[in-house]
């Protein structure tokens, strides 16, 4: 009984705020509303009393001081957000220098810079030395670490030529220093260009260039040999000669495979009496052509 | 006499937009939102301590707290915002640890005397106003948030998280109470 009278003054109040007055709705509800209505009239005219009640509104001043105060609020929470933002990458920052702030760690980073320091001085250093120095094997290592690090064939095979001038540099600093001639070192210098053709792979059309670059070192080496030759001993003089004839080999060796690069390239195409191709795949030839033949190494 | 409904000046989905927008820190969404919500809860916070500089006061503190939090707010969003104000008020009043029974402030009485209200209805509204304060904090928030804001009984109890019914039990017995302390003053 009191739900519904609790349900039909909420009803009421409802149809009072479409524009009903108090008797229309009380007529509506009367069969539900039974002995309910004498109780619902005072009270519907009291929620008519409440509703003119005067509804107060904040003073402008109230509202744009809050306004004020909540931007300065905003104002700061971006500020502090953006403090923190920076406080974090400078943390993270921070971090990484901590690390290398650390004892153990500063004086590892401290010794292998050094380290670094030293033994690039020294490889600089090394450069000049000749067999029997203190810094010779580091300047080996040295060559030995750079070919290691060399990738491409043409360059490797580049580095083999240098290698091989540098000992023929070596072999007259110590001529000329003891009027002995190094025969290891001649050997090392004879290997490194015969090294240095097996290793170049490069195209048919870019090794004749090689080929007359390396033709030229072994020319230089075969005259710095016929110089050198009256001056040496007679047990190395044996050696000398041997080492000019192979250059001379190489020599004639190289203008071959050179004159017949010429021949074949113009009319590589061209076919025979038979009507088919008078060479094979360029390729296949290459690594046959580009190859030393017999005398061009030592005999022993 | 027809009564009035809840004004509503922002719909649903305008709410929804400004929310989004005030809660990743846009000023001018959160500016509206204040001034939108400043009225509604001023006259909330109004009806209950009876003083301008306070009902000021803690409304400013609401807005502060709605901003402040609306990162983190879930749920209706209305229910939640007069939530903190009757928390607020409450803790007002904790405060002062006596309710004050203090006049309607003069700024009012003369707001309804410069509208030309009769002298007897004023009266009868100064009474009523006092009659009001006799009710318990449940009874007077749905009293307000019903005649004074003009919401639905749906509405109210989506604000106050209770069910329909126990809004429409509410109303029903802070209408009678209100009645009762009327007659009562009355035959004083």
């Amino acid at each position: 009984m009191e739900q519904d009278i609790e349900l039909l003054l909420d009803n009421c109040i409802n149809e009072m705020r479409k524009g009903k007055s108090i008797d229309e709705c009380l007529a509506k509800y009367s069969q539900s509303a039974t002995g309910g209505a004498g109780q619902l009239r005072p009270l519907l005219q009291l929620v008519q009393q409440l509703e003119i009640l005067p509804k107060p509104e904040p003073a402008p001043e109230a509202i744009s001081g809050t306004l004020i105060n909540i931007g300065h609020h905003i104002a700061q929470r971006s500020m502090t957000s953006e403090k923190l933002t920076a406080a974090e990458k400078l943390q993270k920052k921070s971090s990484i220098f901590n690390i290398i702030r650390r004892p153990k760690i500063a004086w590892a980073f401290s010794a292998a810079f050094l380290f670094l320091v030293v033994l690039f001085s020294a490889a600089t250093i090394s450069a000049n030395s000749v067999p029997g120095d203190i810094l010779y094997p580091l300047k080996l290592a040295t060559e030995k670490v750079k070919f290691l690090l060399t990738f491409n064939s043409e360059k490797k095979a580049e580095l083999r030529l240098t290698f091989s001038d540098k000992r023929l540099q070596e072999m007259i600093a110590i001529f000329q220093q003891s009027g002995k001639l190094d025969t290891t070192l001649l050997k090392e210098m004879l290997d490194e260009a015969k090294l240095a053709l097996e290793e170049n792979k490069t195209p048919i059309d870019t090794a004749s260039v090689f080929a007359a670059k390396l033709s030229h070192v072994n020319a230089y080496q075969k005259d710095v040999l016929e110089k050198i030759r009256p001056q040496v001993n007679l047990s190395s003089r044996k050696i000398v000669d041997e080492a000019i004839n192979m250059c001379d080999m190489r020599g004639r060796w190289m203008r071959r495979m050179m004159n017949e690069e010429n021949e074949i390239s113009p009319d590589s195409s061209a076919p025979d009496s038979t009507g088919s191709p008078q060479q094979k795949p360029r390729s296949k030839q290459k690594s046959n052509r580009w190859q030393w033949g017999p005398g061009c190494d030592w005999m022993r | 006499m027809k009564l009035k409904s809840a004004k509503k000046d922002l719909d649903d989905e305008q709410l929804r937009q400004l929310l989004e927008r005030a809660r990743v820190n846009d000023s001018k969404a959160i500016g509206i939102l204040c001034s939108h919500l400043y009225s509604k809860i001023y006259r909330f916070i109004y009806y209950r301590v009876n003083a301008v500089e306070d009902a000021e006061d803690l409304t400013s503190e609401v807005c502060f707290r709605v901003i402040k939090s609306i990162q983190n707010q879930k749920g209706s969003f209305y229910a939640w915002i007069f939530r903190i104000a009757s928390n607020l008020i409450n803790d007002h009043y904790r405060r002062q640890s006596v309710r004050s029974n203090v006049e309607p402030a003069g700024d009012l009485i003369e707001e309804m005397i410069d509208k030309g209200n009769k002298q007897n209805e004023l009266l009868e509204q100064k009474e009523l106003r006092q009659s009001l304060k006799k009710l318990t904090d449940e009874q007077q928030e749905v009293v307000v948030l019903k005649f004074i804001e003009g919401y639905e009984t749906d509405e109210i109890a989506d604000m106050l998280g209770k069910s329909s019914g126990a809004i429409r039990a509410i109303q029903f017995r802070a209408l009678a109470a209100l009645r009762n302390n009327f007659i009562t003053k009355e035959v004083d």
